[in-house]
């Protein structure tokens, strides 16, 4: 199949612009804040086709390095879990750590950017 | 919500208002509000005599939401309808600006399990409390009005509100270890915050009526402060550290630059809490409902967000509450190893 134009990017903007830009003015209460977020829900997709398999395949290879053998992220993702939840992995462990503050951070890249800026006090 | 809809709910509730409060009883000014994600909330006023109450309509999950949502319900017990309104009653009796509610729903009334309450005039968006200018006088004060309400709070008799169920930390760990196996959504970071918690339980605390969903966006607030705490369903007997730890989740800032609801700082807080009468406060085991809430809340917009995936409503709200689990669990990190002190 050839790939369709206008690709799938530019369908989420105009669509995301119409929304944003045409309709959300004219609402108000319910459907204003309905509106809002629909736009940031397809602002993620618009994120994920840009970033996501990137991401997909860095966050494969660290854990195939942390777990020292090869496979899927989805079953290496799976096989760290339960390493951490039978207590084979100390809680302070740095390579562990590491990578998991950078997976949820490559995926807020794609869900809300926003909360990797920095806020004030802890 | 279609037009027609809003029609039929308009006339069940005229018809509501004048069986408990009189005729004529006629709605008007019927408006869907943005807030609860789980309740269905309206705002309205009701004519009843020659005058016209302000008031709000609250609908539990029953009513209001798909059944799908139910498994969670099953696990995390909520305090609905006449459970709710003697609950408010007793909040009150003990000092605590909790809603008035006029009507406690009837099956005849056919909208479902819920209240009518007095409605409030104030603010209950976090992000306005705390960056709109007619808040500025009055937001130094709110952390510590947060901590004078939370001592009332937990001094409320547990004996008159005995159908509340305890919950120990032991208790929603494992409750939420049922969540995370049930949504089957294996992520390494779920894993290192539940075994942390379980690590971490603090020792015997102190077991009293604790409301569950204290945070900025359950408070109206005024220019005057805070005129009312709302959303008491979780509300249980337990660890009243964990309402002081619910408010600092980070996510209940909106994206203001103090860590109590973004308004506050945490010694305003504590310090008034203990004038108040609520006894001593130890920071750290504060801090431990912090970073337990976080996994909670984590694990909250999983369910919510697998919930809405699995069931027969895919809501945009309960989708895109699906896509902010991340947000919690970096949060939690940034906790427990100190990068964000």
């Amino acid at each position: 199949m050839p790939a369709s134009k206008p690709e799938p990017a530019a369908l989420l903007e105009a669509t995301i612009d119409y929304l944003e830009r045409e309709l959300l003015p004219t609402l108000t209460g319910y459907h204003r804040f309905q509106c809002r977020v629909t736009v940031n829900v397809l602002g993620q997709v618009h994120r994920e086709l840009q970033l996501g398999a990137a991401q997909a395949e860095a966050e494969e290879a660290r854990l195939r390095a942390l777990l020292g053998h090869a496979g899927e992220r989805d079953q290496l993702n799976r096989e760290l879990a339960a390493r951490i939840r039978a207590g084979e992995v100390p809680l302070d462990d740095r390579a562990v750590l590491e990578h998991v503050r950078l997976s949820l951070m490559e995926a807020l890249r794609i869900n809300n950017p926003k909360w990797l800026e920095p806020t004030g006090e802890p | 919500m279609s037009e027609s809809e809003s029609d039929g709910l308009q006339a069940l509730l005229a018809a509501a208002v004048r069986r408990h409060l009189g005729p004529p009883g006629e709605v008007r000014e019927l408006v869907r509000l943005t807030g609860g994600a789980t309740r269905a909330t309206w705002s309205f006023d009701a004519i009843v005599g020659e005058d016209a109450l302000p008031l709000i309509l609250q609908q539990s999950a029953g009513a209001a939401a798909p059944a799908t949502e139910a498994p969670i319900e099953g696990d995390i017990p909520r305090v609905l309808g006449a459970r709710d309104a003697a609950l408010l009653a007793a909040a009150r009796r003990a000092g605590v600006p909790a809603p008035r509610v006029r009507i406690v729903l009837l099956p005849e009334d056919q909208l479902g399990e819920g209240t009518v309450t007095e409605r409030v005039q104030g603010e209950t968006l976090g992000r306005r409390i705390n960056t709109d200018a007619r808040f500025a006088g009055v937001r130094p004060e709110l952390a510590a009005q947060c901590g004078a309400i939370l001592a009332a709070i937990h001094r409320i008799d547990p004996a008159g509100v005995d159908f509340l169920g305890t919950q120990t930390a032991a208790d929603q760990l494992a409750t939420y270890r049922r969540v995370a196996d049930l949504d089957d959504h294996a992520l390494p970071a779920v894993e290192l915050g539940l075994r942390w918690v379980a690590e971490n339980l603090p020792g015997a605390a102190r077991a009293c009526v604790v409301h569950g969903d204290f945070r900025n966006g359950n408070l109206i607030v005024g220019e005057d402060g805070v005129r009312c705490v709302l959303d008491w369903e979780l509300a249980h007997v337990g660890d009243p550290m964990l309402d002081l730890g619910w408010l600092c989740v980070k996510t209940w800032r909106f994206g203001g630059p103090l860590p109590v609801g973004g308004f506050g700082r945490r010694d305003d807080l504590f310090r008034a809490y203990e004038r108040a009468g609520g006894g001593p406060v130890d920071p750290a085991h504060v801090r431990f409902w912090e970073a337990f809430g976080c996994i909670k809340w984590a694990l909250m917009c999983m369910h919510r967000g697998l919930g809405a995936v699995r069931g027969e409503r895919r809501t945009v709200e309960a989708v895109a509450i699906g896509r902010r689990i991340e947000e919690p669990l970096l949060d939690f990190l940034d906790l427990i190893t100190g990068e964000g002190d």
